[in-house]
């Protein structure tokens, strides 16, 4: 052995704990349930550039966020994926802008950003698409480090920013946004998660690493902040309103948010995954006596909050779904290597537990980090599933783990007749043995065939489309809904379906992933059942009205309006 | 590194009228002597039936017993040798042994103090008593009891092994370079690359660890610690499947090893399986008695199998231990909302905000740069 007095010294003798990690996977199959659309056939050849720089700032490992939503109106999905942009610690040496695709219709894109104006201009994160002016018409809000913008639907193909005149100019570091409407009115709100206070620390180096070069700061380094609420006037203008609630008390690092409603009372709730700190489970009670609402922050005592040892984790991707089929939401938070997914069943009375290991969720995601997710019936068999993006935040990871790295794999879950969910990624096809730097995660029906489709935005790379051929061989009925006194996007209202005997429960939810937005429109598995026998919709406040329908033919997208029918 | 006592009978008493007690003692130590401890055993029972006051012959049986890995039974007749005799060479020694068998680590301890109060030429007492320090985590004690031990053993490489893990454990790197240096001197010894290995740790140089500590385990997998070094090393370069089986590579070499059971048990709670991570903890409380870390995880199963008052009172005791131990209160408050108890569970809320807004405030990024 050669260790000279001086290596020796150069040795300090204290203990550092920084738990990094890895999964081994092994794969061979045939039948593909989800296929890779090429940028050669999609058309879609943007590519995010993440602005890695030797400093390593942190705001270049979190995007891109990504979306699926009909901004023409024609009832096909297009794609919208946010990239980076010029900062303050960036400035880029050529264009680079957002990406709006419009659909073909024959399975192929068109790039219509430059006409539609929505390049961006900041150092843009993630997207929230919602209808906040109830004109039938899809709006945009993407999220930034810098500054956020609001795209208006201008009905031909454009939008406009209107990010001043809405008063969303929201400052800092922004990451998940979703649309919900808290307070009943008929109008979407918005949520922003903010992420910590990176202004004046930008050039923090986080050390060098063994390879003797800067990493990725572990959020634990940086000052937490407040997120956002903002209420919808109704004029155009939003009027923020979490000042003096539990939502501005609540200092996070705020990376995803799904809008549901965790007890049942019609009230829609918020669940945000925080980075390094404690999730947040905000419960909207109402409105409060001096006229602010009522917010209760119940992360803690949920058991939704910190780990099963009092730790905090670093939640990243999140979402919400009736799992177990009780007619309860139950969540869903990513977290990173060695902290395991949580899988959060809803126990009926405002608390949760962690059923990610009677899942076998925490066993396959044990080496994982996940950011993009979503809980969706991918078979169309009336089953909630669970799809998975992942990837290690540090680039660098690869040169000190030895399980850990910074590409990882898709995951796919497939809900069996035990209600558990099943880690069937070994069977899903080729594109689940390939690994990836994935974040955003957007589902939606690009083609129009009732098989939910998958988006995910790569860190530094292109976007990856990804058709749904799981589907086959099972019906289904698509849903867009309409309100007319409640929110134009009917989120809030409650879908009860019955085929074959079966009756099913969807709560349409908001958010949920990360950074991304999805398909509005719901689409209801029936397996082998050829008829919907009866469909309910539970229009939400402020109407609460309940549409009822019998025998609706399957396989095809109507259109529910509340208190006017479906609509072919 | 040590070896049992085997107390000679000295000053036999004559057993009258007959000889078969006589003869049946001799016969026993015969036995015992000729490795038939199982033979030995009952033939000593019989015996103390008709001389209860034997001293020695408690304390012999004692040593047949721990022989044959019967330990509870062979700590009892050493303290009823050592009731009868509390000065009888050797019994104490071979009590402090017998708890260390048992993982009863820091009962050890103590037998082993007052064997070296006692007599402090005893090397054996000594370097035992370091190896207990040392696992106990008392740095400093070993540093106290083996520091004199060094400079009339320069040589003894075990001594300059768990003495130089103390200095690196407690930051006093020049002392602990120069034990190191000697380590190495004697060629590519177990000891260096687990010192090596332990000395990268402390610069986070975690693969160049795991490489030292994977060498050490080639080298003598039966060196104290070496297991659970490589263990944390592979846990850290994102190696679990191996760790996991490195922690348990040294409950083969060490069944009460507190890092290897307490590292298992808290992967097994990860995995749901109370019962068994609770038998980890358990033993790992032997090692290391009221250790927070293991009653800590112990109150957690509790509370996660739905016992929140059993989980309530732990880790109560636990925050009065230890006020700024926020996972503890964490799950305290989860208790007490459990036990439909708010005003206590927003108390401990409160606690863990507080705790959390100070570690925050720490944060280099918490300043501007």
């Amino acid at each position: 052995m050669n260790l000279t007095r001086r290596k020796w010294l150069g040795l300090a003798s204290a203990f550092g704990a920084v738990h990094l990690l890895g999964r081994q996977t092994a794969y061979a199959q045939p039948a593909p349930l989800f296929v890779e659309v090429p940028p050669s056939s999609s058309g879609i050849t943007w590519v995010h550039e993440n602005a890695m720089s030797p400093s390593r700032y942190l705001p270049e490992a979190l995007g891109p966020g990504c979306a699926f939503l009909d901004f023409d109106n024609d009832g096909w999905m297009d794609i919208f994926l946010v990239n980076s942009g010029p900062s303050d610690f960036w400035k880029p040496t050529k264009p680079v802008r957002n990406a709006l695709y419009k659909n073909n219709r024959d399975g192929t894109f068109t790039d219509v950003t430059e006409k539609a104006g929505v390049s961006g201009a900041y150092f843009g994160m993630g997207v929230a698409v919602g209808d906040y002016d109830n004109d039938g018409w899809p709006d945009m809000f993407v999220t930034a480090y810098g500054k956020c913008i609001l795209y208006k639907n201008n009905h031909d193909g454009t939008f406009t920013d209107v990010t001043e005149k809405a008063r969303l100019a929201t400052p800092g570091w922004t990451t998940s946004a979703v649309w919900f409407d808290y307070d009943n009115d008929g109008r979407l709100d918005l949520f922003v998660c903010s992420f910590v206070d990176y202004s004046g620390v930008r050039k923090l180096e986080c050390g060098n690493n063994k390879i003797g070069r800067n990493y990725y700061c572990v959020p634990r380094v940086f000052k937490p902040t407040a997120s956002f609420l903002y209420h919808n006037n109704g004029d155009g203008t939003f009027t923020e309103v979490s000042k003096g609630t539990a939502i501005a008390q609540a200092l996070g690092k705020g990376l995803g948010v799904v809008a549901t409603d965790v007890n049942n009372d019609g009230r829609t709730d918020l669940f945000v995954a925080n980075d390094t700190v404690q999730n947040f489970l905000f419960v909207n009670r109402g409105p409060g006596p001096n006229g602010r609402w009522n917010w209760d922050e119940i992360a803690l005592q949920a058991g939704v909050g910190f780990s099963e040892s009092g730790r905090p984790r670093s939640g990243m991707g999140v979402d919400a779904a009736d799992l177990a089929g009780t007619g309860w939401q139950d969540l869903f938070v990513a977290n990173v290597d060695h902290e395991m997914y949580s899988v959060y069943q809803n126990n009926h009375d405002e608390t949760f537990r962690d059923a990610a290991t009677t899942h076998g969720v925490a066993r396959s995601t044990r080496l994982l980090s996940g950011w993009g997710l979503k809980y969706f019936d991918y078979d169309n068999d009336g089953a909630i599933d669970l799809f998975l993006a992942n990837g290690h935040p540090d680039d660098m990871i690869d040169s000190y783990s030895m399980q850990v790295k910074y590409k990882e794999p898709l995951l796919l879950f497939h809900q069996g007749d035990d209600h558990k969910l099943h880690d069937v990624s070994d069977q899903a096809g080729p594109v689940f043995q390939q690994y990836f730097p994935a974040r955003g995660l957007a589902i939606g029906d690009f083609d129009n065939d009732g098989a939910i489709d998958v988006l995910i935005g790569n860190n530094g790379g292109a976007p990856l489309l990804l058709k749904n051929t799981a589907a086959k061989g099972n019906n289904w009925l698509g849903l867009k809904l309409e309100g007319t006194q409640c929110n134009r996007d009917g989120i809030g209202a409650k879908i009860y379906w019955t085929a074959a005997g079966k009756k099913r429960f969807r709560l349409k939810n908001n958010g949920g992933s990360f950074l991304s937005s999805h398909d509005a429109r719901e689409v209801l598995g029936v397996g082998s059942a050829n008829k919907i026998d009866e469909l309910e919709i539970h229009w939400p406040a402020p109407s609460k009205r309940i549409d009822t329908f019998a025998q609706i033919p399957i396989n095809r997208y109507v259109r529910v309006v509340e208190g006017s029918g479906v609509f072919g | 590194m040590w070896k049992p006592i085997l107390l000679l009978i000295l000053g036999l008493r004559a057993v009258a009228p007959a000889q078969t007690p006589q003869e049946l003692i001799q016969d026993a130590i015969s036995k015992q002597q000729a490795g038939d401890l199982a033979g030995a055993v009952p033939e000593y029972r019989q015996f103390l039936k008709i001389q209860p006051e034997a001293t020695a012959i408690h304390s012999n049986l004692g040593a047949a017993l721990a022989g044959l890995g019967r330990f509870e039974e062979a700590v009892a007749e050493y303290r009823t040798a050592l009731r009868q005799s509390p000065a009888l060479p050797g019994a104490r020694l071979n009590l402090a042994l017998a708890y260390y068998k048992m993982g009863r680590i820091a009962d050890a301890a103590t037998q082993l103090t007052r064997v070296h109060a006692e007599d402090p030429k005893n090397d054996q007492a000594v370097l035992l008593l370091g190896d207990c320090y040392l696992r106990m985590g008392q740095d400093k004690d070993v540093i106290r009891v083996l520091q004199p031990a060094e400079k009339t053993h320069p040589d003894d490489l075990a001594i300059a092994y768990m003495l130089g893990t103390a200095y690196i454990h407690e930051k006093q790197v020049e002392h602990g370079q120069v034990l190191v240096d000697r380590i190495l001197r004697n060629g590519d010894s177990a000891e260096a690359h687990l010192m090596l290995g332990t000395a990268k740790m402390g610069v986070q140089d975690f693969a160049g660890a795991r490489d030292e500590f994977a060498k050490a385990v080639a080298l003598n997998p039966n060196l104290p610690q070496v297991h659970v070094l490589y263990a944390k090393a592979l846990q850290l370069t994102g190696d679990s499947d191996q760790s996991l089986k490195e922690y348990k590579a040294e409950l083969a070499v060490d069944p009460f090893s507190f890092e290897s059971n307490l590292q298992i048990g808290a992967m097994l709670r990860q995995e749901q399986t109370y019962d068994e991570a609770a038998q980890y903890f358990n033993r790992a409380l032997q090692t290391r008695p009221g250790d927070p870390a293991a009653r800590y995880q112990l109150a957690v199963i509790a509370l996660d199998q739905g016992k929140a008052d059993d989980a309530r009172r732990e880790l109560e005791s636990l925050v009065k231990e230890s006020p700024q131990f926020t996972e503890a209160h964490v799950s305290l408050s989860i208790a007490y909302y459990r036990l439909k108890r708010p005003a206590d569970g927003k108390r401990e809320r409160d606690i863990v905000q507080k705790l959390t807004a100070e570690a925050q405030a720490k944060q280099p990024g918490a300043k501007a740069q």
